[in-house]
Protein backbone atom coordinates (compact mmCIF):
# COMPACT_ATOMS: atom_id res chain seq x y z
CA UNK A 1 0.00 0.00 0.00
CA UNK A 2 1.54 3.57 -1.18
CA UNK A 3 2.07 5.45 1.83
CA UNK A 4 0.04 8.48 0.73
CA UNK A 5 -3.07 5.92 0.68
CA UNK A 6 -2.13 4.61 4.16
CA UNK A 7 -2.00 8.00 5.37
CA UNK A 8 -4.95 8.98 4.16
CA UNK A 9 -6.81 5.99 5.43
CA UNK A 10 -5.04 6.52 9.04
CA UNK A 11 -6.33 10.23 9.31
CA UNK A 12 -9.42 9.04 8.82
CA UNK A 13 -9.49 6.43 11.47
CA UNK A 14 -7.54 9.12 13.68
CA UNK A 15 -11.34 10.77 14.86
CA UNK A 16 -13.18 9.15 17.50
CA UNK A 17 -16.47 10.51 15.83
CA UNK A 18 -15.58 9.02 12.45
CA UNK A 19 -14.38 5.38 14.15
CA UNK A 20 -17.88 5.81 15.98
CA UNK A 21 -19.70 5.91 12.21
CA UNK A 22 -17.53 3.17 10.93
CA UNK A 23 -18.77 1.19 13.68
CA UNK A 24 -22.09 1.78 13.36
CA UNK A 25 -21.57 0.70 9.46
CA UNK A 26 -20.17 -2.54 10.71
CA UNK A 27 -23.34 -3.42 11.24
CA UNK A 28 -25.26 -2.31 8.21
CA UNK A 29 -25.71 0.37 5.79
CA UNK A 30 -27.15 3.92 7.30
CA UNK A 31 -28.42 7.31 6.09
CA UNK A 32 -26.94 10.59 7.19
CA UNK A 33 -29.52 11.29 9.59
CA UNK A 34 -29.12 7.57 11.20
CA UNK A 35 -25.67 8.03 11.58
CA UNK A 36 -25.64 11.58 12.84
CA UNK A 37 -28.42 10.24 15.52
CA UNK A 38 -26.26 9.20 18.90
CA UNK A 39 -23.72 12.27 17.83
CA UNK A 40 -24.53 15.92 19.50
CA UNK A 41 -22.86 17.12 16.44
CA UNK A 42 -24.83 18.66 14.03
CA UNK A 43 -25.83 17.00 10.35
CA UNK A 44 -23.05 19.62 8.68
CA UNK A 45 -20.61 18.09 11.25
CA UNK A 46 -21.51 14.45 10.19
CA UNK A 47 -21.30 15.06 6.35
CA UNK A 48 -17.99 16.74 6.57
CA UNK A 49 -16.71 13.16 8.68
CA UNK A 50 -18.15 11.07 5.97
CA UNK A 51 -16.55 13.49 2.96
CA UNK A 52 -13.42 12.35 4.99
CA UNK A 53 -13.87 8.60 5.22
CA UNK A 54 -15.44 8.61 1.68
CA UNK A 55 -12.25 10.07 0.53
CA UNK A 56 -10.57 7.39 1.93
CA UNK A 57 -12.24 5.33 0.42
CA UNK A 58 -13.63 4.02 3.38
CA UNK A 59 -17.39 4.24 3.03
CA UNK A 60 -19.16 4.31 -0.26
CA UNK A 61 -22.65 6.25 -0.17
CA UNK A 62 -25.98 5.64 -2.60
CA UNK A 63 -27.10 7.26 -5.41
CA UNK A 64 -30.52 7.97 -4.05
CA UNK A 65 -31.10 11.17 -3.53
CA UNK A 66 -33.75 10.94 -1.03
CA UNK A 67 -31.36 8.02 1.21
CA UNK A 68 -28.14 7.99 0.45
CA UNK A 69 -27.08 5.12 2.60
CA UNK A 70 -23.68 4.76 3.51
CA UNK A 71 -21.84 1.79 3.07
CA UNK A 72 -18.77 0.41 4.81
CA UNK A 73 -15.62 -0.65 2.64
CA UNK A 74 -13.43 -3.35 3.43
CA UNK A 75 -10.31 -2.89 1.04
CA UNK A 76 -8.54 0.18 3.11
CA UNK A 77 -9.30 -1.29 6.60
CA UNK A 78 -7.46 -4.53 5.52
CA UNK A 79 -4.71 -3.13 4.02
CA UNK A 80 -4.10 -1.29 7.18
CA UNK A 81 -4.42 -4.55 9.17
CA UNK A 82 -1.84 -5.85 6.80
CA UNK A 83 0.25 -3.19 7.46
CA UNK A 84 0.20 -3.15 11.49
CA UNK A 85 0.38 -6.94 11.21
CA UNK A 86 3.85 -6.46 8.75
CA UNK A 87 5.12 -4.03 11.65
CA UNK A 88 4.32 -6.84 14.44
CA UNK A 89 5.95 -9.25 12.56
CA UNK A 90 9.05 -7.45 12.47
CA UNK A 91 9.11 -6.86 16.17
CA UNK A 92 8.26 -10.67 17.07
CA UNK A 93 11.44 -12.01 14.79
CA UNK A 94 13.74 -9.16 16.31
CA UNK A 95 12.64 -9.81 19.78
CA UNK A 96 13.60 -13.42 19.13
CA UNK A 97 16.34 -12.42 17.59
CA UNK A 98 17.07 -10.59 20.79
CA UNK A 99 16.17 -13.16 23.04
CA UNK A 100 18.98 -15.64 21.81
CA UNK A 101 21.56 -12.81 21.22
CA UNK A 102 21.22 -11.72 25.25
CA UNK A 103 22.41 -15.61 25.82
CA UNK A 104 25.16 -15.50 24.07
CA UNK A 105 26.17 -12.37 25.47
CA UNK A 106 25.52 -14.30 29.16
CA UNK A 107 28.03 -17.26 27.81
CA UNK A 108 30.55 -14.97 26.90
CA UNK A 109 30.73 -13.27 30.31
CA UNK A 110 28.67 -9.64 30.15
CA UNK B 1 -28.63 0.40 18.05
CA UNK B 2 -25.84 -1.19 20.19
CA UNK B 3 -23.84 1.27 22.47
CA UNK B 4 -21.21 2.94 20.40
CA UNK B 5 -17.79 3.68 21.77
CA UNK B 6 -16.93 7.20 20.71
CA UNK B 7 -14.48 8.41 23.50
CA UNK B 8 -11.23 7.36 22.82
CA UNK B 9 -9.59 4.84 25.66
CA UNK B 10 -6.37 6.48 27.31
CA UNK B 11 -4.64 3.53 25.37
CA UNK B 12 -4.22 4.57 21.75
CA UNK B 13 -1.55 1.78 20.66
CA UNK B 14 -1.55 -0.16 17.90
CA UNK B 15 0.70 -2.54 18.37
CA UNK B 16 1.10 -4.12 22.26
CA UNK B 17 3.30 -7.18 22.57
CA UNK B 18 5.33 -8.57 25.78
CA UNK B 19 7.90 -10.99 26.72
CA UNK B 20 10.43 -12.40 29.19
CA UNK B 21 13.83 -12.07 28.61
CA UNK B 22 16.13 -14.33 30.46
CA UNK B 23 18.64 -10.99 31.12
CA UNK B 24 19.08 -8.77 33.94
CA UNK B 25 17.42 -5.56 32.89
CA UNK B 26 20.73 -4.02 32.79
CA UNK B 27 22.06 -6.16 29.99
CA UNK B 28 18.68 -6.10 28.35
CA UNK B 29 19.38 -1.96 28.03
CA UNK B 30 22.85 -2.43 27.14
CA UNK B 31 21.40 -4.52 23.88
CA UNK B 32 18.96 -2.14 23.32
CA UNK B 33 21.04 1.01 22.97
CA UNK B 34 24.46 -0.31 22.55
CA UNK B 35 24.97 -0.21 18.63
CA UNK B 36 27.67 -3.08 18.01
CA UNK B 37 25.00 -4.76 19.91
CA UNK B 38 21.65 -3.49 18.29
CA UNK B 39 22.86 -4.77 14.83
CA UNK B 40 22.86 -8.27 16.60
CA UNK B 41 19.51 -8.36 17.14
CA UNK B 42 17.90 -5.80 14.97
CA UNK B 43 15.38 -6.81 12.16
CA UNK B 44 15.45 -10.85 13.32
CA UNK B 45 17.15 -13.77 10.98
CA UNK B 46 18.43 -12.90 7.85
CA UNK B 47 18.77 -9.06 8.37
CA UNK B 48 21.94 -7.54 8.71
CA UNK B 49 22.55 -4.17 9.85
CA UNK B 50 25.21 -2.76 7.78
CA UNK B 51 24.75 1.23 9.76
CA UNK B 52 23.77 1.73 13.28
CA UNK B 53 24.23 5.01 15.01
CA UNK B 54 22.51 6.41 18.03
CA UNK B 55 23.17 8.79 20.34
CA UNK B 56 20.98 8.06 22.97
CA UNK B 57 19.34 10.51 24.57
CA UNK B 58 16.14 12.76 24.51
CA UNK B 59 16.65 14.96 20.95
CA UNK B 60 19.21 12.19 20.26
CA UNK B 61 19.40 10.59 16.46
CA UNK B 62 19.34 6.75 15.50
CA UNK B 63 20.77 6.41 11.83
CA UNK B 64 20.49 3.01 10.81
CA UNK B 65 19.98 1.21 8.08
CA UNK B 66 18.81 -2.14 7.02
CA UNK B 67 19.41 -5.00 5.08
CA UNK B 68 17.24 -8.05 4.03
CA UNK B 69 17.73 -11.29 3.28
CA UNK B 70 17.68 -10.56 -0.54
CA UNK B 71 20.45 -7.65 -0.41
CA UNK B 72 17.78 -4.54 -0.24
CA UNK B 73 19.03 -1.82 1.80
CA UNK B 74 16.82 0.87 3.48
CA UNK B 75 17.48 3.65 6.03
CA UNK B 76 15.44 4.06 8.95
CA UNK B 77 15.95 7.59 11.01
CA UNK B 78 14.27 8.08 14.25
CA UNK B 79 14.80 10.56 17.12
CA UNK B 80 14.64 9.19 21.03
CA UNK B 81 11.92 11.01 23.02
CA UNK B 82 12.56 9.81 26.36
CA UNK B 83 15.57 8.22 27.54
CA UNK B 84 14.93 6.84 31.05
CA UNK B 85 18.07 3.91 32.02
CA UNK B 86 17.42 1.09 32.74
CA UNK B 87 13.66 0.90 32.34
CA UNK B 88 11.85 3.24 29.69
CA UNK B 89 12.99 3.75 26.18
CA UNK B 90 10.60 5.81 23.37
CA UNK B 91 11.86 6.69 20.02
CA UNK B 92 10.08 8.18 16.90
CA UNK B 93 10.29 8.31 13.09
CA UNK B 94 12.26 11.52 12.04
CA UNK B 95 11.58 11.41 8.36
CA UNK B 96 9.10 13.69 6.81
CA UNK B 97 6.48 11.35 5.62
CA UNK B 98 5.38 13.04 2.27
CA UNK B 99 8.92 13.65 1.15
CA UNK B 100 10.01 10.06 2.19
CA UNK B 101 7.54 8.13 0.58
CA UNK B 102 7.47 5.73 2.95
CA UNK B 103 5.03 4.26 5.51
CA UNK B 104 3.71 6.73 8.25
CA UNK B 105 5.53 7.40 11.26
CA UNK B 106 5.36 5.52 14.59
CA UNK B 107 6.53 6.72 18.02
CA UNK B 108 7.88 3.50 19.83
CA UNK B 109 7.57 2.77 23.55
CA UNK B 110 9.90 -0.32 25.03
CA UNK B 111 9.87 -0.62 28.50
CA UNK B 112 11.94 -3.20 31.07
CA UNK B 113 10.88 -4.70 34.45
CA UNK B 114 12.78 -6.95 36.38
CA UNK B 115 10.77 -9.96 36.73
CA UNK B 116 11.70 -13.31 38.17
CA UNK B 117 13.32 -15.09 35.43
CA UNK B 118 15.00 -12.11 33.67
CA UNK B 119 13.37 -8.95 32.38
CA UNK B 120 9.50 -7.98 31.26
CA UNK B 121 10.14 -6.28 28.17
CA UNK B 122 7.34 -4.32 26.65
CA UNK B 123 6.71 -2.37 23.45
CA UNK B 124 3.75 -0.48 22.64
CA UNK B 125 4.06 1.00 19.22
CA UNK B 126 1.27 4.23 17.86
CA UNK B 127 1.20 5.80 14.78
CA UNK B 128 1.28 9.44 13.78
CA UNK B 129 -1.16 10.51 11.58
CA UNK B 130 -0.95 13.14 8.77
CA UNK B 131 -2.64 15.68 10.51
CA UNK B 132 -0.87 15.47 13.27
CA UNK B 133 2.48 14.79 11.99
CA UNK B 134 3.01 18.62 12.33
CA UNK B 135 1.94 19.01 16.02
CA UNK B 136 4.52 20.67 18.55
CA UNK B 137 3.58 17.98 21.14
CA UNK B 138 5.51 14.82 21.44
CA UNK B 139 2.56 13.44 21.93
CA UNK B 140 0.76 13.76 18.28
CA UNK B 141 -0.04 10.47 17.84
CA UNK B 142 -3.02 8.74 15.69
CA UNK B 143 -5.54 7.03 17.60
CA UNK B 144 -6.00 3.82 16.28
CA UNK B 145 -7.08 1.12 17.61
CA UNK B 146 -6.07 -2.46 16.48
CA UNK B 147 -9.09 -4.42 18.04
CA UNK B 148 -11.37 -1.91 16.47
CA UNK B 149 -10.14 -2.20 13.22
CA UNK B 150 -10.80 -5.95 13.61
CA UNK B 151 -13.81 -5.98 14.98
CA UNK B 152 -14.79 -3.68 12.07
CA UNK B 153 -13.08 -6.46 9.72
CA UNK B 154 -14.95 -8.86 10.70
CA UNK B 155 -17.99 -7.61 10.87
CA UNK B 156 -17.99 -6.55 7.30
CA UNK B 157 -17.16 -9.96 5.89
CA UNK B 158 -20.13 -11.25 7.93
CA UNK B 159 -22.27 -8.38 6.04
CA UNK B 160 -20.61 -9.42 2.76
CA UNK B 161 -21.27 -13.22 2.95
CA UNK B 162 -25.33 -12.03 3.97
CA UNK B 163 -25.05 -9.81 0.45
Amino acid sequence: MSSDRLSITLHALADPTRRGILARLSQGEATVNELADPFEISLAAVSKHLKVLEKAGLITRGREAQWRPCRLEAAPLEEVSEWIESYRQFWEASVDKLAAYLKQMQRRGH
Amino acid sequence: MSAMQIDSPPDQAVLVMTRILEAPRELVWVALTTPEHVVEWYGGDGFTNPVCQMDVRPGGLWHHVMRSPDGHEFAIESVFVEVVEPERLVWKGAHDVAARGGPPNAITEVTLQTVPGGTRWTLVSRFESVAERDRAAAMGFAHLITQGVERMLASVRRLQQKQ
